[in-house]
This record gives structure tokens, C-alpha cells and sequence, in this order.
């Protein structure tokens, strides 16, 4: 029997109830999960934490736009298998010449098709019961993608090219899939339709407090605090990009090396800002606001 | 069961038929529906397939399964307050309880919602609270610190054991009874959270001592979803399906780009290797994909373009779906001078110069009824449609107006003669797409 208990995050992973649950939904139901949200929210994280945590066998595939369908279940390595029947024609003529040495085919063998077939993420996935397979960033796909993408997922069967192999899978022993999505396109309905949505809202402050508590133990709250105040306003300036998650644990993560003193001051001075800001505009943005009024921005970070 | 469920999401602006029908009833198969609040999360699951039809799905649900019909741009608190469900509920669980003489209305509508949205999973972490509080969960500590009496954790596991004895039929029949119920008669109360005993919080238990204080994550979502315009935007139409229209545009060519992957060419293999007696050796070719580039020029200004601009979204969407890669949009006012503009509001000018300097590949659909008063086609603005018209060699108008008024609109004619017009119908798409896929003779 698969896992398909509950599972609410790891030591270091966040999971939150919805999503959690959702997750579980999707793991019972035999459904692939999409995740869309904002860059940065961990969608990626997801199961990658998962597998880690349940010490599954994780297999990924990173979407491009050129992905399609043969790279992610299999296709058949033609040039190999070219280049290895030239090898037994050869090796028989250096036979005949009395050659003793032969040309290796590296133990492939061009009578069994089998060899010559690559398989992808996720024939591998679908060959290892009870693994996760993570679609990621599924909207930089061409348009017929995920419509294939969608065939292969719902028939739980793969049948390898020309070798014929099929490659089957029990409900119980699917595999957990996770699709992820930053919304750049809009994904076919039907292809929604099969999945069990989630959208990953923004964590508010408290949320973000426990996901900050997760990465680093032992931070000191006074830090934590400046550093969310100044996150929370810098996202609601309008900036043209605002900063996520990411950028915000990079943050902590360079004031880390600092004493908790040292690194509220360099904080309230906006010390690396390029970990939180990621555009020239908006660097210029934030950097006039500090200018003109300093103490706007310091009472700010400084509630207390 | 639930028959009339999809036939709500859909009234809402949802997309619902008999396979949401279908998956909820797996669902509560596989045991994910206990609760009011599980049902909120799997049809959520199931339903919403982008965030802003959250608020619409919200509002269904609440309108659905308690009978809570919220107004347009009602509060949620104000909606559950007014609502009969809610009254009944109040009234039932005064009765029950005795240590709710302080409370106020806020507290009365908090504790309906972490009712309503209870989870499962609340009752199981109640239950299993102790055993997951010893693995030391900051999360957890959290929520369950003020007080969880043991007597209280007992009584959970009685409620939650009593309810899971029901048959999957029995509880089946009941919800949809209730839900019924709630539906025609105004004065059935509310079942599902109160006295129906089948409620595994009927009588004040997992919830008691506050599982989570303002409401469970799925109420304080409920309340956020509902006040913020973020998830109830003025145009939710939903992606039309394929149609005739998509069909026109699917065949809409590209040209062809060189990709990074390889691929063996059989044909010009097989040649090689006869050539070579018989010697065959893998001969590869780049593999060529179909690139499309697209540039959409929308009038969106003035009263005679409004009674087209559903049509003209709809496209507009399709053209999305389709070309996500590369298609960019600008909007103008009946007729382009210098600029055109990024944003619908047009406040982000860009020059006609930049538009110009782009690759002549790209193709262009301009979409306006090009009907305007003739001193607005001057000199300037008839220079920068031939402008346009003459670098890329691939454009179309499709005007949204019908074919035979267009001999009658002096500056329809004008314009006619500048680009090739067609209707905006599927039709004329399919011969605008017909038209731009042609070769283009120098």
C-alpha cells in the first residue's frame, strides 16, 4: 500500500493545512497535483521535501519550452542502435580478416530492442511503486504538452517505443505527482480538469515566521522581527517585482554571520538589498525612499 | 446525489458538471469527506482552477450546503449574521452551552466559521494532539495552547467515533437530504452544524477550546477570498472551449527555428549509406520547431467598439492560450497616430518606431471596428497603418462589425484599402489565417 497518510511538512518544510490537504487529496484520489502561486512560494520544494522526508525515490523533469512528450516518458535512441548494428557488421568482417580484437556495443545488444530505449522521468517514476515525480514549471511548455502530458497520467500505462515493453502501475502504487506552474500561461481546461488545483496564497507575517523558524533554528526574534517589517513593506510599496520567500530567507541568510545587533542595524540600513530587490527601477525606488525620509522607513522597521 | 451541485458552481460562473459529480463521490470513497469543512476543501480541489474563481466558489459553497446567499459585496460576517442557518444554529448551540453569555456577535460568526470549515484533520490532530505534541511542532503548539482539557480531548473521540460509524450510504443520504432540506424549506435549521447529530461537533465537541482562534484557515480564507476584489474581477469568463474559432486559429503557420536537439534523418541515411555500399552511418539533422509570433492590436476606445469587446476578449483569450510564447498586445483608439499602448487604460505609451523595429515576421491581427470620424484618419494616422502594413508583410484587420455596413463607413473604406479586412467571425478568421499563411510573393 502506497502512503497515502497525511503528511504536514517536514523539520524543515513548511506545509501548509491547505495545501497539506490537498496534497493528501491528490495522493488518495490517484490525481496529479498542479501547485500555481507565486514565484518563490516553495512549490518546488514540495515534493522534493516530500520525498525526502518519506524516503521516496524522487524523479524530476524540468519543462522547457521545447519539452515534449518522448523526453518525458522514453524514446528510442535510434543512433545507438544504428551505430550498434554497424558494430556487429564490422566485427563480423574482422572476424573473416582473422582480426582478433572487436568493437565493443558497451553490452547493449542490437537483438533486444529493449536496450535502445531511454527512458525518461517518468517511465522511470512509473517503474518504481510508491516514488514522486515533480512536472516542473509546466507554462513554459508548448500548448500541445500538457495535453499529452495529460493522456499518459490519466492511463497509468506506458508502452515503451518499439520495444514494446509495457510499463504498468498499480492506483496504489502510483506514483505522487506534483505539477508546478508560474501562471506565465494559461493551461488547457481540460488538463486542469484532471488535477487537483492549489493555489499557494502569500504567507501572511505568522506564517512566514514559522516557515523563517524552519530554515533557521536559531535566530533571534528581534532580528526576525525587523526583518519581516521591512519584508511585508517592501511588498506593499508596488514594486515591480516584489520580493517572495526566496528572497527573503537569502536575506536572513546573509545577516546571518552577523550578531543579532550588527544585523538589525545593517537591516534598517537596507545592507543587501539586492538579496530582497531584483530590478534596477525598483533598487532606485527603494533606495530614494530611504533618502527622503529615513525615519518613515527606520519607524517602520522599528515598531517598538 | 448533489445533483443540483453543479448545476450551483455553474449558475456561479464555475466550471461543474457530472465528473465533479463523479470525484466527489470518490472522495468520500476514499474517506476525504467527513466533515462541512472537507467538503469546502475537495470541492475546492475539483472546482477552482485558477484563484479568482475562488470568491465565486466560496460564495457557492456557503449558498449551497447552508443556505447562506451572500450579496454582492456583502461581508462575509454580515451574510452568515443575516442568514437563517446561522440564527437557528446560534439559537440550538445557546441552548447546549452555557458559557456563551459574553460572547459577541464577532465571536458568535468565529465560531460558526472554525465550525464550518473543520477539517478532519483538526479532529485528528485533537485526537492524535497529544502524541504530535510531544514531537515538538512549533506549528502545532501554536494552536492548541489555550487549554486543551483532557476531558474535552475524550469527549472529541466520542463525537468523531460516533460519527464514523455511520454507513457510507446513510451518510450520503443525509447530506444530500439536509442539503435539500436547506434548499426548499427556509425553516429547516441547520443540520449540518447543530442538532442533526450526525455533525461530529454537534454538540460543542472537537471545536470546544478552540482549535484554532478566529476561525480555521479554511473561514479565514473564506473571509479574505470575499472582501478582496483580487478574487472577484470584473471579467471572469471563463476560456471559451474549442470551437470553430480556435479551429481557424489552429492553423494559423509558423516559421520553422532551429533547436539545440538533433534527431536522425532516415531518409538522407539510407541514401548516404548506399552511396557507400551499403555502409550506413547515422546522419543527423538540427530538428526544426515551429515558432509563432503574434502581435494583437486592439481598439478598445470609445461606445462603438463596446458592444464587441466580449467577442473580442474571448479571441483575445484563445490567442492567449495559443500562443503564449510569443504574442504581445497593444491597444489603440480607433486609429494609430505615434503610439500605440501597453495596458487596456492606454496610460503606457510605446512608440510606433519600436513596434516597427521588430522582427518582420511577426504577424499582425488588428482588431477595431474602423469606424471613426474621417479628420481622425489624417495624414499622420494613415501613414502609420501603411507603415505598419509595409514592414510586416503579414497583417490583417478583422473588424467586428458586419461586412455589409462596411461600404458605408467612409474611413471603413479607407482602412480597407490599406489592410486586408475581414469579419470578425470564425469564418473570416479562418480566411484572415488563410490570408497570412499565403506565401508571400516579392
Amino acid at each position: 500500500m502506497a502512503n497515502k497518510s497525511f503528511w504536514e511538512g517536514s523539520k524543515h518544510y513548511l506545509c501548509e493545512r491547505d495545501l497539506a490537504q490537498s496534497f493528501h487529496m491528490a495522493r488518495v484520489l490517484g490525481m496529479p497535483l498542479l501547485i500555481e502561486g507565486e514565484p518563490g512560494t516553495g512549490k518546488t520544494e514540495l515534493p522534493i521535501q516530500y520525498a525526502n522526508d518519506t524516503n521516496s525515490e524522487l524523479f524530476v523533469y524540468p519543462v522547457g519550452s521545447k519539452s515534449n512528450i518522448e523526453q518525458f516518458v522514453a524514446r528510442f535512441d535510434h543512433v545507438k542502435y544504428l551505430r550498434d548494428s554497424q558494430i556487429e557488421v564490422l566485427n563480423a568482417q574482422r572476424e573473416e580478416k582473422g582480426l582478433k580484437t572487436s568493437l565493443s556495443t558497451g553490452g547493449r545488444n542490437p537483438n533486444n530492442l529493449a536496450d535502445y530505449v531511454a527512458k525518461g522521468p517518468a517511465a522511470k517514476a512509473f517503474s518504481s511503486p510508491n516514488s514522486v515525480l515533480l512536472i516542473d514549471e509546466i507554462d513554459k511548455a508548448p500548448r500541445e504538452f500538457p495535453n499529452d502530458l495529460l493522456y499518459a497520467l490519466s492511463h497509468r500505462k506506458f508502452v515503451m517505443p518499439e520495444s514494446g515493453e509495457i510499463l504498468e502501475i498499480s492506483e496504489e502504487e502510483m506514483p505522487a505527482i506534483v505539477i508546478t506552474s508560474n501562471r506565465e500561461q494559461e493551461l488547457p481546461t481540460a488538463f486542469k480538469g484532471r488535477c487537483i488545483y492549489h493555489y499557494i496564497q502569500f504567507p501572511d507575517a505568522d506564517t512566514m515566521r514559522l516557515i523563517i523558524e524552519k530554515h533557521f533554528e536559531k535566530l533571534d526574534d528581534k532580528v526576525i522581527n525587523v526583518a519581516l517589517d521591512i519584508f511585508y513593506h517592501l511588498r506593499t510599496i508596488g514594486l515591480e517585482r516584489a520580493p517572495t520567500t526566496r528572497e527573503l530567507l537569502n536575506w536572513l541568510k546573509y545577516s546571518k554571520q552577523f550578531s543579532s545587533k550588527e544585523a538589525i542595524e545593517k537591516m534598517e540600513k537596507l545592507d543587501g538589498l539586492g538579496a530582497l530587490v531584483k530590478t534596477q527601477t525598483d533598487l532606485e525606488r527603494v533606495q530614494r525612499m530611504i533618502l527622503t525620509s529615513p525615519e518613515d522607513f527606520k519607524k517602520r522597521s522599528n515598531p517598538n | 446525489m448533489f445533483e443540483k451541485l453543479p448545476e450551483t458552481f455553474r449558475s456561479h460562473g464555475l466550471q461543474a458538471d457530472v465528473r465533479t459529480l463523479l470525484l466527489f463521490r470518490k472522495a468520500i470513497d476514499s474517506n476525504l469527506v467527513k466533515t462541512l469543512g472537507d467538503a469546502y476543501q475537495v470541492l475546492k480541489a475539483f472546482v477552482v482552477k485558477d484563484p479568482s474563481s475562488l470568491g465565486p466558489y466560496t460564495k457557492a459553497y456557503y449558498e449551497y450546503f447552508l443556505n447562506i446567499d451572500i450579496h454582492p459585496g456583502e461581508r462575509l460576517n454580515d451574510a452568515i449574521i443575516r442568514s437563517e442557518s446561522f440564527r437557528n444554529w446560534k439559537e440550538d448551540y445557546q441552548a447546549k452551552n452555557d458559557d456563551t453569555e459574553n460572547w459577541t456577535m464577532d465571536d458568535w460568526v468565529d465560531k460558526f466559521l472554525s465550525l464550518v470549515h473543520l477539517t478532519q484533520y483538526d479532529i485528528k490532530r485533537v485526537i492524535d494532539g497529544k502524541s504530535i505534541f510531544d514531537k515538538d511542532d512549533p506549528h502545532l503548539k501554536d494552536e492548541i495552547s489555550d487549554g486543551v482539557e483532557e476531558d474535552a480531548k475524550e469527549h472529541r473521540l466520542d463525537t468523531m467515533a460516533d460519527y464514523s460509524e455511520l454507513s457510507l450510504e446513510e451518510l450520503l443520504e443525509r447530506m444530500e437530504q439536509i442539503a435539500d432540506e436547506q434548499k426548499s424549506r427556509h425553516d429547516g435549521g441547520s443540520h449540518w452544524i447543530g442538532t442533526g447529530g450526525i455533525s461530529p461537533y454537534g454538540h460543542g465537541g472537537a471545536a470546544k477550546g478552540g482549535i484554532r482562534k478566529g476561525g480555521t484557515g479554511g473561514g479565514k480564507l473564506a473571509r479574505k477570498v470575499l472582501a478582496d476584489p483580487n478574487f472577484f474581477p470584473v471579467d471572469r469568463d471563463a476560456l471559451i472551449n474549442d470551437n470553430n474559432v480556435d479551429a481557424a486559429l489552429a492553423s494559423l503557420k509558423g516559421i520553422f527555428e532551429e533547436s539545440a536537439q538533433d534527431f536522425l534523418d532516415v531518409d538522407k541515411t539510407i541514401k548516404e549509406g548506399l552511396k557507400r555500399a551499403g555502409l550506413f552511418l547515422p546522419e543527423l539533422t538540427k530538428k526544426f520547431d515551429e515558432k509563432l509570433q503574434v502581435i494583437l492590436l486592439i481598439d478598445n476606445g470609445g461606445w462603438s467598439m463596446t458592444p464587441y469587446v466580449r467577442t473580442i476578449q474571448e479571441l483575445f483569450k484563445k490567442m492567449k492560450t495559443r500562443f503564449a510564447q510569443d504574442l504581445e498586445t497593444y491597444y489603440f483608439h480607433n486609429t494609430i497616430y505615434d503610439k500605440v499602448y501597453k495596458d487596456p487604460r492606454r496610460t503606457k505609451g510605446v512608440y510606433l518606431e519600436r513596434l516597427l523595429k521588430k522582427d518582420p515576421n511577426y504577424k499582425v491581427f488588428i482588431i477595431g471596428d474602423a469606424a471613426m470620424a474621417p479628420y481622425e484618419l489624417s495624414r499622420l494616422s494613415v501613414g502609420s497603418l501603411k507603415a505598419i502594413q509595409d514592414k510586416f508583410k503579414k497583417t490583417v484587420w478583422l473588424n467586428p462589425e458586419p461586412a455589409r455596413y462596411w461600404n458605408h463607413t467612409l474611413t471603413t473604406n479607407i482602412i480597407k484599402q490599406i489592410f486586408k479586412m475581414y469579419p470578425l467571425t470564425p469564418r473570416g478568421i479562418e480566411k484572415a489565417v488563410q490570408h497570412i499563411n499565403k506565401k508571400t510573393s516579392k
